[in-house]
């Protein structure tokens, strides 16, 4: 019976998967990168390399839409005026991505980022994100105390994805670093699907957070959380177990190209179709996995895998 | 009549708080009242030295040192010659193998010429040191003092027993006083645990509980030697005896969880091995420690011309505290490795930061004491067996073992170093912080000069002579035909000749690294290699963080002069440099000058340092790759794997790609197709699979 159920869970996962994976094809991505101050030098020169490091991959990518604030331009007037251009611009169909680097606070109620001048709560960032037009939205909150944001954050279709797990992990934190080296490493795309997702960038922040403490030989002081049902508390390690992931999976963070431009060719979307298709039905034979012979799973993917590969070759010729 | 007493006291008196009462219910075990008694006594006279001195006896008594040596500074506070708080402290002291037990022992005495049980604590501390003729000078004192003093005449059993003769006169007279007196035997177990002679120490502990077996101490003693020499059903047993009827001190309850946690070990065995990885990285670190447990036991068995009479078991802690436990209660160890006759726990690398540690310099080092103490039969003074172990270590590879540090150049200067009959005294009884490591070094110095000088025979015939038990003095007037004093004379010479540049520039160089360092972070690069080159060679053995080789290869690559950064790294890692990041580095510059070989030779080095590094086996995996090394290739992919790469299609995609080049063709497609079920659209593993299948199908 648990068997089944996970089963049920895992092939709704997989519809979803397909239907994003083919319209947001044609859907743009908008991207807000804000670095707040750094009080020192140290940490003004880190926050803004950070996000000048997101920036470069997002610029590099094909049709970016992305806006960078970091410094004495991070301001909240400046944030408000960058959100104003994506709300005329962007589609229902469009997704957003909001990336905050820098150090936070929590007083217990809300979540502040510290920018020049006024700061910018997680209340206020929240009516900002409810007005705009795109429906998929994902708000990496990479600041010291940003668990304390959550669940202001916290709604139906928004990916929120913390450094901290909670408010009072008050020590600046590291995850940015490795967050934005997901979006240049090609190992993030742990699928090999020429996308990396919110949840495979997430993983590979977190992880490589996790060994810095572990080789630094120092106590942890950030957890990151993710959360993406629009009502939990977030998870440290998304899974179908705790129902979070399932949306960050299928939100595509950073396009590496190929596929956007295969779309394109109506020769080859047939093919396109084809291979996706495979791609499914591998994905629910390895939720099967568990329930069947050993020798019949291996038979049936390795036919599969095979055929993939078939496929994926006339796709590139 | 004792138990009269008792019951007297609890109906009558019990809550009487008067010293006798807390005395009795002392002595009838009834630890915890006893102690509110004594709270109660210290808080009502707080200007009686007398009742803090015997509360912190209580408290040193039941695993609590710190608070009783509060009581005991209380007590001198208030008088500063009280013989009992001077002992107390004294024993707080021994607990610890601290050098200054002697002298507060020393100061009791001084304090009360009648204190017998600190001359006692001074004929322990000496035969602790390894020094039997002041040990029965001390234990004789006593027995002037009290002729019943049975821990004087336990101390001299244990002078005579060490020296392997049959018997002792002394125990009988023991027993002839007190029939049922353990504590000598326990007294005489703990001696031979402390001369690392594990088997005969068992079986004192062992007589121990046989006359007395309530001795839970006892118990606890036998059970922790027992899991030591890998004998863990017994040891459970006798640790939770100790245990469940209130022995619950550190090393007590500290074993019995580390023995809790040992379902998650598993052991991998050979004919001469016995490897015990925790399962977590079992499959990361077997390959690398089996092949360099027999490449270190087949180079003992040549050197030592023996061969062991059973396997040796290495067993490795990734939690620094597990190993911990291992080394607990015994005394100068330098906590990376310990040697339990043949069974060997060290750390593993997981378990240090990255660079701060050589597990497979520390694993040839504790395997060489295997050899030494079983040649021995475990008769083998502490200088001699470390001293020999250290050499080893660079006679292995000269780029490991420790380096000169600023510690025992100190030492050197300050002329701190002890004489060889007495160099036992530096590991057991330290008597400045670093002591235990400067005799490291001295005792691995030592070793050096005699292999130098007169050649490893010579130092196989001192093995010898060890395991017909005669001492330090002895041995090296009959192998090296000097005095120890001319011995000493003569070594201390040619090691002020050796470290002359050092210890005499040590100061200056100090301050240039200074400058340096400022000069680096204005980025003035002309004058940090100008001055860096002039102090380089001062002191070539500091490879800690900052060195000049560092600042050295920063300013020439800031000048864009790779060949020269390239030699100050190499320069690094060859006089022994850890530091991941920076012999990565080298590596990297290697590459891009085109020198594959050397790249994949220094990052070899650090799969004997930090093997628990992903990017380091994918690197030097794809060197092995172009080196045509596919065998060797594939032992760092699969490590690449062991360590659980987030990437793992392309971790089993570089393991099939070196096992396709090794002509594996079913064990490529395997990783393939385990590669394809992660990430189904991995071009890369994808053509491979259809060329791999057509390779089938023409076949």
């Amino acid at each position: 019976m648990a068997a089944a159920a996970k089963m049920g869970r895992g092939v709704k996962r997989l519809t979803v998967l397909g239907f994003l994976s083919l319209a947001s094809l044609n859907a743009a991505t908008y991207y807000v990168t804000i670095a707040g101050i750094g009080g020192e030098p140290e940490y003004e020169q880190r926050f803004s390399g950070w996000a000048k490091d997101i920036d470069k991959a997002l610029k590099a990518a094909p049709d970016s839409k992305a806006d960078t604030l970091f410094g004495p331009d991070a301001t909240k007037v400046a944030i408000r005026a960058a959100f104003d251009r994506i709300s005329k611009e962007a589609k229902a169909q469009d997704a957003l991505v909001v990336m905050l680097i820098g150090h936070g606070t929590y007083d217990g109620a809300d979540y502040k980022i510290n920018l020049p001048g006024p700061d910018l709560s997680a209340i206020e960032l929240a009516t900002i994100l409810d007005r705009l037009p795109p429906k998929r939205q994902l708000v990496v909150n990479m600041t010291s105390a940003s668990g304390g944001g959550i669940e202001a954050l916290r709604k139906e279709s928004r990916i929120i994805i913390s450094a901290t797990k909670t408010g009072t992990e008050k020590n600046a934190t590291i995850f940015a670093r490795y967050w934005a080296e997901a979006l240049h490493d090609p190992a993030a795309d742990t699928d090999k699907n020429e996308t990396v997702s919110a949840l495979e960038a997430f993983r590979y922040a977190d992880q490589k957070t996790a060994v810095f403490y572990v080789t630094q030989k120092r106590i942890a002081t950030e957890h990151p959380l993710l959360e993406d049902t629009g009502k939990g508390e977030g998870a440290r390690a998304p899974s179908a177990e705790n129902g979070e992931g399932m949306l960050a999976s299928a939100f595509p963070l950073l396009r590496l190209g190929a596929n956007a431009s295969a779309a394109r060719d109506p020769e080859k979307l047939k093919l396109l179709t084809k291979k996706e298709e495979l791609e499914n039905q591998i994905e629910r034979l390895k939720y099967e996995k568990a329930a069947m012979p050993i020798e019949d799973y291996r038979k049936q993917i390795n036919a599969l895998l095979l055929e993939l590969a078939k496929t994926q070759a006339e796709l590139d010729q | 009549m004792k138990a009269l007493t008792v019951l007297l006291l609890v109906v009558f008196g019990a809550s009487a708080q008067t010293l006798e009462n807390a005395e009795v219910l002392w002595k009838a075990h009834r630890y915890v009242e006893a102690g509110k008694v004594f709270e109660a006594l210290v808080k009502r006279f707080d200007k009686n030295p007398d009742y803090k001195v015997r509360y912190g006896r209580l408290l040193l008594e039941r695993f609590n040192p710190q608070d009783a040596d509060g009581l005991f500074d209380e007590a001198l506070g208030i008088k500063p010659d009280h013989a009992g708080a001077l002992l107390g402290k004294a024993l707080v002291a021994a607990e610890n193998f601290e050098g200054k037990a002697a002298a507060l022992a020393k100061a009791a005495i001084d304090a009360d010429p009648t204190l017998v049980e600190a001359q006692e604590l001074l004929a322990r501390l000496a035969l602790e040191d390894n020094n039997p003729p002041k040990a029965i000078e001390e234990s004789e004192k006593a027995l002037k003092i009290s002729p019943k003093a049975l821990g004087a005449m336990a101390i001299l059993s244990a002078v005579d027993l060490l020296d392997d003769k049959k018997d002792s006169p002394w125990l009988n007279r023991i027993l002839a006083i007190d029939p049922k007196h353990g504590e000598a035997y326990e007294t005489l177990g703990n001696f031979f645990v402390l001369n690392r002679r594990y088997e005969e120490g068992i079986a004192f502990y062992r007589k121990a509980i046989e006359l007395e077996p309530e001795r839970w101490s006892t118990h606890s003693q036998l059970g922790i030697n027992l899991m030591r020499l890998g004998r863990e059903g017994e040891a459970r047993q006798e640790l939770e005896l100790a245990f469940n009827n209130g022995w619950k001190d550190k090393p007590t309850s500290n074993t019995l969880n580390l023995m809790e946690s040992y379902k998650n070990f598993v052991f991998f065995e050979t004919n001469n091995t016995i490897l015990k990885l925790h399962k977590k990285e079992a499959e990361l670190l077997r390959p690398y420690f089996e092949s360099e447990l027999k490449r270190a036991i087949a180079t003992y068995e040549k050197k030592y011309k023996m061969k062991l009479d059973r396997p040796v078991q290495i067993e490795v802690y990734p939690d620094h505290e597990d190993f911990a436990v291992r080394t607990m209660g015994m005394p100068g160890l330098g906590a990376l490795g310990v040697t339990f006759g043949y069974v060997v726990a060290m750390d593993s690398p997981a378990g240090r930061k990255p660079g701060s540690f050589h597990w497979d310099s520390t694993m040839w080092h504790e395997l060489s004491h295997v050899f030494v103490l079983s040649a021995t039969k475990h008769k083998v003074p502490r200088w001699f067996t470390e001293g020999l172990a250290v050499h080893e270590e660079t006679a292995a590879s000269p780029d490991w073992g420790d380096r000169l540090d600023p510690h025992t150049i100190s030492a050197i200067k300050e002329k701190k170093l002890l004489p060889v009959a007495e160099l036992d005294r530096g590991f057991i009884h330290p008597s400045y912080p670093d002591q235990v490591i400067v005799s490291y070094f001295q005792a691995g110095k030592i070793c050096d000069y005699i292999n130098k000088k007169w050649g490893f025979d010579k130092l196989l015939a001192m093995i010898q002579d060890f395991a017909k038990g005669e001492d330090t003095k002895d041995v090296i007037e009959k192998e090296l035909g000097l005095k120890p004093e001319a011995f000493d004379k003569e070594f201390l010479a040619a090691l002020t000749e050796e470290t002359k540049v050092i210890v005499e520039g040590f100061d200056d160089w100090r301050k240039k690294m200074r400058t340096i360092s400022e000069l680096a972070k204005a980025e003035k690069w002309d004058d940090v290699i100008r001055e860096g080159l002039a102090i380089r060679d001062v002191y070539k053995d500091y490879v800690e963080a900052g060195s000049v080789y560092e600042f050295l290869s920063d300013a020439y690559l800031a000048k864009n002069d790779k060949p020269k950064a390239i030699a100050e790294l190499a320069r690094y890692s060859e006089v022994g440099g850890r530091s991941p990041m920076l012999v990565k580095k080298l590596a990297t510059l290697l590459e891009e000058a085109g020198r594959k070989k050397e790249a994949a030779a220094a990052l070899t080095r650090l799969n004997w340092i930090y093997p628990e590094d992903e990017e380091l086996h994918t690197r030097l995996g794809e060197l092995d790759m172009a080196d045509g090394k596919t065998e060797e290739a594939a032992v760092e992919f699969r490590a690449a794997i062991a360590l659980k790469p987030l990437d793992v299609a392309t971790a089993r995609y570089n393991l099939a790609r070196a096992y396709r080049g090794a002509g594996k063709q079913s064990e490529a497609k395997d990783e393939l197709l385990l590669a394809l079920e992660t990430a189904p659209g991995f071009k890369p593993a994808q053509r491979m699979l259809l060329e791999l299948t057509k390779e089938e199908i023409k076949k």
